[in-house]
């Protein structure tokens, strides 16, 4: 409970197994990349600190693991989620088609108040890969994808080299921001002696 | 179940049991007397250790359902080589219950006892990898982005033992040195050592795992640690099933799901997982005293919802709360205790409240520090004293109360969670404080003009004048306790004489005054089941730093857990010996007595010397209880 207004946003990453979601994580947090692919177990958690326009913001961000075995811990990862990241890997017609699936699992998971704007981010990796040859998912097409829901914005990275990574973050950032602006009215009551029958029972109703 | 057709004398080696007591329905001979015995005791002796470890014991009895498990706590400083003895005799009787008999607690126990040796190495914990993040990459550790570079296992290594020795001084200096209020360590997060080896954490989040409040170290920092807590409850939510406690070699991690509010307590404290779970019930209903439960509305219709800004500047209040765990046994006994004063006097406070409530306020309440004057409730009203416990510490931790006349709105959890109260707080002098508990937002006015006329009334009858005089004479003294067993008339025999405060949190003790009371009774508590009041002594020698009084509050807690743990309890005695104390705690229908005595004194002077303190407590209890006008009356 810091006396500093701060804001913490809750970013999750999804996407196929392999194209590169944790990878993409390492190198916005820590500037690392690692040749050696290591799957992601259920999910990682790391935290990055952004100053955006004169505010402190937090980076909550929730790595998924991109196998479907672990799609069961759906709610429970994607419920308050403030921003969701869709990955593909560019050399990968599939990661690319199954987009669709997850932006769908997830909004039927998370249910946010407003699924039609809900902010997504859609980044197409491993753009470094065999210098571009092996690419298989032209821009175009994953821009007029993106176009068709909604107009979420596009970027196209490598998280080995660095490139973009920062700007797609800042992006996932900002748009996370502004669904978080909207403030949530509290509004108590007061008790009324009068007509209120005080509950005996304090157990929780949960 | 047969009864024991003896007479009082079932211990070879306890000759008071054939003493005449004058006081037959209180006392625990008579209890002896009349019992039926159903004792599956055990006396076990921790080794000689070269690790300060914590030993779980765990002892089935064949005779009875329950099993039977407990932990003694090894001081920190060192294992004492010589054999502890502990004598544990429970009665889950209704009849009544005894404890110890020696010999046949020996015979009678060792064939029909298993005991299951726990150990756990400290030093493995410390140094296993527990990060949360579990992708596998060298040097971060689940966290913040500010870890730089790759560090080497050398450095890592070097850290630890660096950390580990700031921290052990950082213990010692954190249990002596008086307490300052708020938040430390915020410059921690989860990938900091020292912040890992914290003994006791508690967290809460949101079910989407927003951070809301760390002990320690800084809530932002610590979203990813948040998150994985979240992700553990969640996934056990999603299979239909609730997570309640982990157990990780001596670490606890005790979950408490409350709708959308989830509170967590990462604990190598040896507590009772039920103690735990306690304190986190009054953490949860700190924050519904500052919020009101209409938080889970915001959570319904926004999961994403940040409760943080809601709680901004509350740090304190929490610190204090969990603070008071170490020292204030109303957070264990779910009672309140009285500052003592003259029958009189405190007759002339609650009759002026009376008149206040009687003119529309809820409640009207007294205080001194944690302890109650005088309280009076409207009709109907009822307090919980746990809701009295954090209206306190809410009060008493906020330092603005202090400098104004302020007008807030509160709930109090047990009375109505859904919906605030206001509450008018005014400071007569540094220590005692007037609560006045409305449901109108204007009657800010009102109630100050009722608090002119309390303390225009306070002032003519000499009330607080009188509780600086009770501040500074103390409570009961084990010293004090009367050899005769005569009833006495009601008054403390150091009343008038000079004395230090002795009583406070802050300020503790310094030097021995006494070596305790009679037969080696260094200090009780005396809870009154009817009243929802309890009664400590003051501490005195041995009992004088705040580390051993800690302990000594720990050692009860853990009594009181295992005499109301509703798989082998409720229990009516206990005896226990261990290197620290003797411990007595018996159960009426009407109270509870907690004692702590020497670790060699004499079991039936013991238990005689209990049977004093009850009719000493009774003697006096017009000066040290709030009497008659009771709104706790359920």
């Amino acid at each position: 409970m810091p006396s500093r207004r701060r804001t913490l946003l809750k970013v999750i990453i999804l996407g196929d197994s392999g194209v590169g979601k944790t990878s993409l994580m390492n190198q916005y947090v820590n500037k690392k990349f690692s040749n050696q692919y290591k799957a992601t177990i259920g999910a990682d958690f790391l935290t990055k600190e952004v100053q955006f326009e004169d505010r402190l913001f937090t980076l909550q961000i929730w790595d998924t693991a991109g196998q479907e075995r672990f799609q069961s811990l759906g709610v429970a990862f994607y419920r308050g989620a403030d921003c969701c990241v869709l990955v593909y890997d560019v050399n990968s017609m599939k990661s690319f088609d199954n987009l669709n699936n997850w932006r769908e699992e997830f909004l039927i998971q998370a249910s946010p108040s407003d699924p039609e704007n809900f902010p997504f981010v859609v980044i197409g990796n491993k753009i470094d890969v065999d210098g571009g040859n092996s690419r298989v998912v032209s821009e175009k097409k994953a821009r007029a994808w993106c176009a068709s829901k909604g107009n979420i914005p596009y970027f196209e990275t490598s998280a080995k080299e660095g490139i973009n990574v920062e700007e797609a973050f800042q992006c996932i950032a900002k748009n996370a921001l502004k669904t978080g602006e909207e403030e949530e009215i509290y509004l108590p009551d007061t008790i009324d002696v009068a007509t209120n029958s005080q509950p005996r029972s304090a157990g929780c109703e949960c | 179940m047969s009864s024991d057709s003896t007479t009082s004398s079932t211990s070879t080696d306890d000759p008071a049991n054939g003493n005449p007591d004058p006081n037959p329905n209180h006392s625990i001979e008579d209890q002896l007397a009349s019992t039926s015995l159903t004792d599956h005791g055990d006396q076990r002796t921790p080794s000689n250790q070269e690790n300060r470890n914590g030993v779980d014991y765990a002892s089935a009895s064949e005779g009875s359902a329950g099993s039977d498990q407990r932990e003694i706590e090894n001081s920190v400083e060192q294992v004492p080589a010589e054999v502890a003895e502990e004598e544990v005799r429970r009665s889950s009787d209704a009849a009544g219950g005894l404890t110890e008999v020696e010999e046949e607690l020996n015979k009678g126990g060792s064939g029909r006892r298993s005991v299951v040796w726990m150990r756990t190495n400290s030093e493995v914990e410390v140094d296993g990898p527990s990060s949360p993040s579990s992708s596998g990459y060298a040097g971060e550790r689940g966290s913040s982005a500010s870890s730089g570079g790759a560090s080497g296992i050398d450095e890592v290594v070097e850290d630890e033992i660096q950390e580990a020795r700031n921290d052990s001084v950082d213990a010692v200096l954190d249990s002596q040195a008086s307490w300052v209020p708020g938040k430390r360590h915020v410059d921690e997060d989860d990938a900091s050592i020292s912040w890992r080896k914290r003994k006791k954490h508690f967290f809460i989040l949101s079910h989407s795992g927003k951070p809301i409040y760390s002990r320690y170290g800084d809530e932002h920092k610590l979203a990813g640690f948040s998150a994985t807590l979240q992700a553990i409850i969640s996934f056990v939510e999603n299979g239909g099933d609730r997570v309640k406690l982990v157990r990780a070699g001596k670490h606890q991690v005790v979950f408490l799901v409350k709708g959308p509010i989830y509170l967590v307590c990462i604990s190598c404290t040896e507590e009772p997982f039920e103690s735990l779970r306690g304190q986190l019930e009054l953490i949860y209903g700190q924050m519904i005293l500052i919020l009101t439960k209409s938080v889970n509305r915001c959570f319904e219709k926004n999961p994403k919802f940040d409760m943080t800004p809601l709680l901004g500047g509350t740090d304190v209040v929490f610190s204090s709360l969990i603070h008071s765990f170490s020292w204030n046994p109303a957070t264990f006994l779910h009672a309140y205790t009285c500052l003592p004063l003259a029958y009189a006097i405190r007759q002339a406070a609650g009759a002026v409240l009376q008149d206040v409530a009687d003119s529309g306020v809820l409640f009207a309440i007294l205080m001194c520090k944690h302890k109650v004057v005088s309280l009076v409730g409207a009709q109907k009203a009822s307090l919980h004293p746990d809701d009295m416990l954090l209206l306190a510490n809410f009060v008493m931790s906020s330092e603005s109360f202090r400098t104004s006349e302020s007008f807030s709105p509160i709930c109090l959890p047990r009375y109505n969670p859904m919906a605030f109260l206001y509450a008018y707080v005014h400071y007569f002098d540094v220590d005692t404080y007037l609560m006045l508990l409305t449901t109108s937002s204007d009657a800010f006015y009102h109630l100050k003009d009722c608090r002119i006329r309390i303390e225009m009334v306070l002032l003519k009858s000499n009330v607080l004048s009188e509780i600086q005089r009770s501040l500074v004479d103390g409570g009961m003294r084990v010293e004090d306790l009367p050899i005769d067993l005569l009833p006495r008339s009601g008054t403390f025999p150091h009343l008038g004489q000079h004395r230090l405060p002795t009583d406070s949190p802050e300020t503790f003790r310094e030097l021995p005054v006494g070596v305790g009371g009679p037969a080696g009774l260094w200090h009780f508590i005396y809870r009154s089941i009817f009243l929802d009041q309890y009664v400590s002594s003051e501490f005195s020698a041995p009992i004088s730093s705040p580390k051993q009084q800690k302990r000594l509050y720990r050692a009860y807690q853990k009594l009181y857990a295992s005499m109301h743990d509703r798989g082998i309890g409720p229990h009516k005695t206990q005896f226990r010996r261990d290197e620290n104390y003797v411990l007595l705690c018996w159960v009426t229908q009407d109270f509870e007595l907690y004692a702590a005595f020497d670790p060699l004194a004499d079991k039936a002077l013991a238990i005689k010397t209990c049977n004093r303190v009850c009719q000493w407590v009774k003697d006096v209890e017009n000066e040290i209880f709030l009497l008659g006008a009771s709104p706790f009356s359920w």
